[in-house]
């Protein structure tokens, strides 16, 4: 009786610490469990009916083009081998997945319900929610433990977006311990993929690129879902002199100079479209090219062609990078001028990233570039006047890297320099609130003629412009933020020669105006789950 | 009277000041994050919790609830109504460029709301049961019934695009040289909003003329042997314009941040969309500036429909 009752003791000592540890693991923390999430979805039926076909299905969180690996592994959409996988998993039937979002947009809310359907048939229960408030503290807070958790989030899938600018953005996030990795516990394979991509040869980046997704395939660490694709709007009549189409939302070569339409009653060449200040101009710290006028009133040290490669200088006529990828010399072109007629000068272009690395609202990819220059935190720390790597001699300016950043001279062509003289009063911390963002003077193609706020912009080609003038006689820009809610309205009525836009309704409508011509365009932008894999609290 | 108006001036500073308070009250509870909103959730992902920090502090978001309250009073105190967390810009520059959009808009929308509505209440009440009263109850009632952004769209598509009159939205373009050159601009926005409005009016009107024609002063006036028309317009239709009055008053305020559908449908830079987006964009202090704008506007228009009621009825006595 005695060795039962001890024998009883033991069984319920071993099942209570088996039970603990079980409560202490992610319902999605086996891969098996994401895997059959994946199949169980079906995103080519969600694509075509939700997006009326005008996304594509992702199968990583890399775009498709000459960044993923061939023949990467895809979840094609399998109820059967769903339920077979959660079999596996010992999925329990009765937990309900706790899904976030931050969109207030209809189509998510439907994107939701629908993948609470497929999850439905296959067994697992799932409820959504649409965060309000701080998104930061209630998204990407990392664990105090990266390696066990628990967890500072409350959720188990985040519905989110990555518009990247660079290919590190997409996994970068994913680094352990990293400042906003809410969602994933250390992982050494996973670290040393990362790590290996943060290399400036493009070769060895891509092939080191390859290897990770290929371990995203097997691990799913995320859920890709869909990319959204951007979709450039252009009245028939404008002639963009066979320029490739790119990015809209980054800094490409455009070429716009070359641009023309038709001439109006008055004989003036003029083009209308979108992307005009509302009550300011957005600084290009933060979204480099989302705005036409952020586009053609600042030229860069640097140009990328269509695929963000920089390719050619701009403001530079020339440009080395070092063997080691640690120093960028520009040479500065002669006779280079602002909008105001004064000149650009090396001193401008130090001062710009020595006073933006104290702005506080900053693309995350140039605030790492930023971050790696020699001297960085010991300006930032207010200990030297000016950041150490960055020297200026008679026409080049030079940044010294204490490690390779891949990414550089990407940000040269997308973070353009700005004239220091209008600074000079400005906290960096209220760059946005400065006067300078009512009328900017550029140093770009077009320059701005007359704003009136929250009524229209106008822009005239810039008459001592490196590149020649352009032939546009005027641009004409209507206020909007990023998503033109006028969009369809002023393109049918002739106010919008040129525009892009995301909203599978907007490209609906356009593609049945006959004045107008839509481009679908591959962009950096995908739409996940990100995957809580740590134990919750 | 002035002893009155003054009076009545002075019970609206208290209630200002707690209208204040309760306004400032209920942004501290309104759900959002302006940081949220200012880099956006795709980018606070890649912010440290530093830069965050940073962030939160230049636009003054640490500081505890009663000071940030007593600075906000401090500053409308001293006309310093702060400045918009997105733009940097002084909220005094944003509603002085908003502000008149908006009451240009809204003057002309009363205008032809009032008199159209009066007209046709009029015509209405005195031919009561007739072809043209019925009519008139119909069209009213459909006015009514549809909504201002369907009424908006079809005038856009009809006028606009399709027989493209007059523009598509806007209030100020590029080649325009002087302040004439934008009233077709105006046209669209004015006639939604003001048909929307006239049906209601139309109404009051027909109703009050219709109890105001059975009085004893009105039968007083014909027995007197009067025209009709004077004994309708003099003794009946002024005595009836006082419920309009109230009516019209109080749309006063109501227009300021009710024409929020028609400045979106007609890109119209006003006041209401910039409400919009201050409250999409947890803009707290553009906010509680537009809603004290508000609040204040009521205030006044009840002040003002108590005087001209007073003014219009003569049994209306001051106290």
């Amino acid at each position: 009786m005695k060795r039962i009752l001890v024998a009883l003791l033991c069984i319920a000592f071993i099942s209570t610490a088996v039970f603990a540890q079980v409560a202490k693991t992610s319902p999605v923390a086996d891969v098996k469990v994401r895997q059959a999430l994946a199949y169980a979805i079906d995103m080519k039926t969600i694509v075509n009916s939700l997006m009326s076909g005008k996304a594509l299905v992702a199968n990583s969180l890399t775009p498709n083009g000459a960044w993923k690996m061939p023949n990467m592994k895809t979840y094609t959409y399998n109820p059967q081998k769903a339920r077979d996988l959660l079999k596996a998993a010992n999925w329990d039937p009765n937990y309900t997945l706790d899904v976030v979002f931050y969109y207030g947009d209809q189509m998510t809310v439907d994107l939701m319900t629908a993948v609470q359907a497929y999850l439905a048939d296959v067994g697992v229960k799932m409820t959504f929610r649409k965060l309000e408030g701080d998104l930061a503290s209630q998204l990407w807070v990392p664990p105090t433990d990266p390696v066990n958790g628990p967890a500072a989030v409350k959720w188990d899938l985040a519905y989110a977006a990555v518009a990247a600018l660079s290919m590190n953005e997409y996994y970068d996030r994913f680094i352990p311990g990293g400042t906003a990795n809410s969602h994933t516990p250390t992982d050494p394979t996973l670290a040393k993929l990362i790590d290996a991509t943060h290399v400036v040869d493009v070769a060895a980046q891509k092939k080191a690129f390859y290897a990770l997704q290929a371990y995203e395939g097997e691990n799913l660490f995320a859920l890709p879902l869909y990319y959204q694709q951007v979709f450039v709007v252009q009245n028939t009549k404008l002639d963009r002199a066979g320029s490739a189409f790119g990015n809209e939302q980054f800094n490409y070569d455009w070429n716009i100079t070359k641009w023309t339409m038709p001439a109006d009653a008055s004989g003036k060449k003029v083009l209308k479209t979108n992307g005009g200040p509302v009550s300011f101009f957005e600084t290009p710290f933060l979204n480099p090219g989302l705005f036409m006028s952020t586009k053609v009133l600042f030229d860069h040290l640097v140009v990328a062609d269509a695929s963000l490669t920089p390719s050619k200088g701009q403001l530079a006529s020339d440009y080395k990078v070092s063997a080691d990828g640690k120093l960028i010399t520009f040479t500065l072109r002669k006779g280079i001028k602002w909008h105001d007629g004064s000149d650009i000068t090396p001193e401008d272009v130090k001062w710009t990233y020595e006073f933006t690395a104290k702005v506080p609202t900053l693309n995350s990819v140039y605030g790492s570039m930023l971050k790696a220059l020699v001297g960085f935190q010991d300006f930032k720390d207010g200990k030297t006047d000016g950041i150490a790597g960055i020297t200026i001699k008679g026409s080049t300016v030079s940044f010294q890297y204490t490690t390779a950043d891949p990414n550089a001279l990407l940000c040269f062509s997308q973070f353009p320099p700005l004239p220091k003289k209008y600074f000079a009063d400005v906290d960096p911390m209220k760059f946005q609130q400065a006067a300078f963002w009512q009328k900017p003077v550029g140093s770009g193609p077009f320059m701005v003629k007359d704003v009136s706020m929250n009524n229209f912009a106008t822009f005239v080609p810039f008459k001592q412009y490196w590149g020649g003038v352009a032939k546009l006689d005027e641009i004409q820009m209507y206020p909007s933020g990023e998503s033109d809610p006028n969009f369809i309205k002023n393109a049918s009525a002739s106010q919008l020669d040129y525009g892009y836009t995301k909203s599978v309704d907007d490209v609906l409508a356009a593609e049945k105006l006959s004045n107008l011509k839509v481009t679908p365009v591959d962009i950096r932008y995908t739409r996940l789950f990100f995957v809580n894999k740590f134990p919750k609290p | 009277m002035f002893a009155y108006a003054v009076r009545r001036l002075l019970t609206l500073i208290p209630m200002l000041l707690v209208m204040t308070f309760l306004i400032f009250l209920g942004l501290e509870f309104m759900p959002g994050d302006a940081v949220s909103f200012v880099a956006g959730p795709e980018a606070i992902a890649n912010m440290d919790p530093q830069q965050l920090a940073e962030l939160r502090q230049s636009l003054g978001l640490n500081d505890p609830f009663p000071l940030r309250y007593l600075r906000w009073l401090g500053g409308l105190l001293t006309g310093n109504f702060g400045y918009s967390l997105t733009s940097g810009v002084p909220i005094g520059d944003i509603l002085a460029q908003r502000l008149p959009a908006t009451l240009e808009l809204s003057f002309f929308a009363l205008v032809v709301s009032t008199l159209l509505g009066s007209l046709l209440g009029l015509l209405s009440s005195l031919r009561k049961g007739k072809l043209l009263d019925q009519g008139l109850t119909v069209v009213g009632m459909i006015g009514v019934s549809i909504p201002e952004f369907f009424f908006g769209l079809v005038a856009l598509l009809v006028f606009a695009i399709q027989l493209q009159w007059l523009p598509i939205g806007g209030r100020i373009r590029p080649e325009y040289t002087s302040y004439w050159d934008h009233l077709p601009n105006l046209v669209l926005p004015v006639l939604v909003l003001g048909i929307s409005m006239t049906a209601g009016v139309m109404r009051y009107a027909r109703s009050s003329m219709l109890d105001t024609i059975n009085k004893d002063y009105v039968k007083t006036a014909r027995s007197k042997g009067l025209p009709e028309w004077r004994v309708n317009l003099v003794h009946g239709f002024r005595v009836a314009m006082a419920p309009i009055v109230v009516l019209v008053g109080f749309r006063l305020p109501i227009l300021i941040g009710g024409t929020v559908v028609i400045e979106q449908i007609f890109q119209w830079p006003g006041i209401g969309s910039e409400f919009l987006a201050a409250v999409r964009g947890q803009n707290s202090p553009l906010v509680m500036m537009i809603a004290l704008l508000s609040v204040t506007a009521v205030l006044l228009a009840s002040f003002l429909v108590d005087l001209l009621t007073a003014a219009l009825d003569p049994r209306v006595k001051f106290h």
